[in-house]
């Protein structure tokens, strides 16, 4: 399990921000990315966010359950992600937009799967 | 800062992927509009001479020879799943800058507590309503992202979009809107139109005050707006659309709104019934500078770090 704390945008002040379906995005610190390796806690596939709770084992070896908010089920639909997908145990590395206060959740902006599935929820919005 | 090649590449990368481009401690200055093309104005110019929404409905209607009703047979097939084209934070695809203000001109008034929110939001203080689980209403609703569904009927037209599970209803049966003493605020408001061929022209009244989106200008309770839906192609659905709105518009605002039908050729893409509230962990709330913040999470505390 790894978990990397990074600049996401090398200092461009302009920066691209999902769409939130109900809430302003200022919470999360879209100059910053995390990435975390870990398995699938659960997957809460629902209006207007769902969550993706990823349970990350520490250096330290406890475990600190993180969460990735995303849109909706339709948008995830049209992204490609069906919650069968991520059933509880999957393993899967992702990479979030940080929370700025410090708690462990993140806006989602893309991950892999450990099979090798990409899964990028902001492909939701890409009208085809 | 940023230049504007940041800016144009950052914007078409926004309507393209559905994301909002913001300027984080962008210039204090937004940049002025863009002017509208030739046939714009022309569209602009006619929301003008009717002065009032009623006004340009009414000559649409007087154009149209009062319309002519549908029946089961001429009901237009405007099935599918639809989604807005355009970036949804510009009310007009046209503005395609976020650092660009919008193409409305607005009174003293409004444009003063635009400056202040998008001032406010390049400090990173944002908070909108829908956060209380309101539903966008009209006019905002016509920009929001998400799925939709039109329903045609001979005398009634639903116009469905998912998010918060709002539909309006068009009556298209002749009926008119309610008295002044009857009429009281609506989130979707009251809407009546007609048929002029293959178009149906609302005029809807009685609406809410909002915002058209969250970095654009605000309404009042005493906008108005005229709508032409027309399917001008097997997947392209256009929405002429003036605004008026005297205590905040100085001329009616006029855009052109474009959804997109959506493939769905495995049928995988269904509207659902949309609870707000459903989930603890989308619950946010305003704090004390009047941004916004989660209240409490399933799955950690508070003060987990």
């Amino acid at each position: 399990m790894r978990k990397i704390f990074g600049c996401a945008l090398g200092g461009l002040l302009l920066v691209a921000a999902p769409v939130f379906a109900h809430h302003s995005a200022v919470m999360f610190d879209d100059q910053k990315e995390i990435t975390v390796t870990g398995v699938v806690k659960e997957f809460q596939y629902t209006n207007p966010h769902s969550w993706l709770l990823v349970d990350v084992k520490n250096d330290d070896g406890t475990v600190t359950t993180w969460g990735f908010e995303a849109e909706g089920p339709s948008t995830l639909t049209r992204a490609g992600i069906r919650r069968s997908d991520l059933m509880p145990g999957t393993g899967i590395t992702i990479t979030g937009h940080p929370m700025r206060d410090g708690r462990p959740a993140a806006s989602w902006v893309k991950a892999k799967r450990a099979d090798g599935k990409d899964l990028d929820p902001r492909n939701g919005f890409a009208i085809k | 800062m940023f230049n504007s090649n940041n800016a144009t590449r950052a914007a078409g990368v926004a309507i393209l992927a559905g994301t909002l481009v913001i300027g984080a401690g962008a210039s204090a200055q937004p940049k002025p509009a863009p002017p509208p093309s030739a046939e714009k104005q022309r569209m602009i110019d006619l929301g003008i001479a009717h002065k009032t929404a009623a006004g340009l409905y009414q000559y649409l209607k007087e154009q149209a020879h009062g319309g002519q009703p549908l029946n089961w047979r001429s009901v237009p097939d405007w099935t599918g799943v639809w989604t807005r084209e355009a970036s949804p934070f510009f009310w007009d695809p046209d503005q395609g800058d976020p650092n660009a203000l919008p193409t409305a001109k607005l009174t003293p008034p409004y444009q003063k507590q635009l400056l202040e929110k998008l001032d406010r939001v390049n400090r990173g203080i944002e908070f909108d309503p829908l956060s209380n689980c309101e539903p966008a209403g009209m006019p905002r609703w016509m920009v929001e992202p998400f799925l939709r569904e039109w329903v045609v009927t001979p005398t009634q037209t639903y116009l469905i979009n998912e998010m918060q599970n709002e539909m309006r209803r068009v009556y298209t049966d002749g009926r008119d809107h309610p008295s002044k003493d009857d009429a009281y605020p609506l989130w979707e408001g009251d809407s009546i139109g007609f048929w002029d061929g293959d178009k149906l022209v609302i005029h809807t009244s009685q609406m809410r005050a909002g915002q058209y989106q969250r970095i654009q200008p605000g309404y009042s309770e005493q906008v108005e707006t005229v709508e032409v839906w027309h399917k001008t192609e097997a997947s392209t659905m256009t929405v002429d659309v003036w605004s008026f709105d005297p205590p905040a518009l100085v001329e009616p605002w006029y855009a052109k709104q474009v959804y997109k039908k959506l493939t769905n050729d495995d049928r995988s893409l269904r509207i659902r019934y949309w609870d707000c509230g459903e989930n603890q962990n989308n619950t946010v709330v305003k704090t004390g500078e009047g941004t916004s913040d989660f209240k409490n999470f399933t799955f950690t505390k508070k003060d987990d770090k």
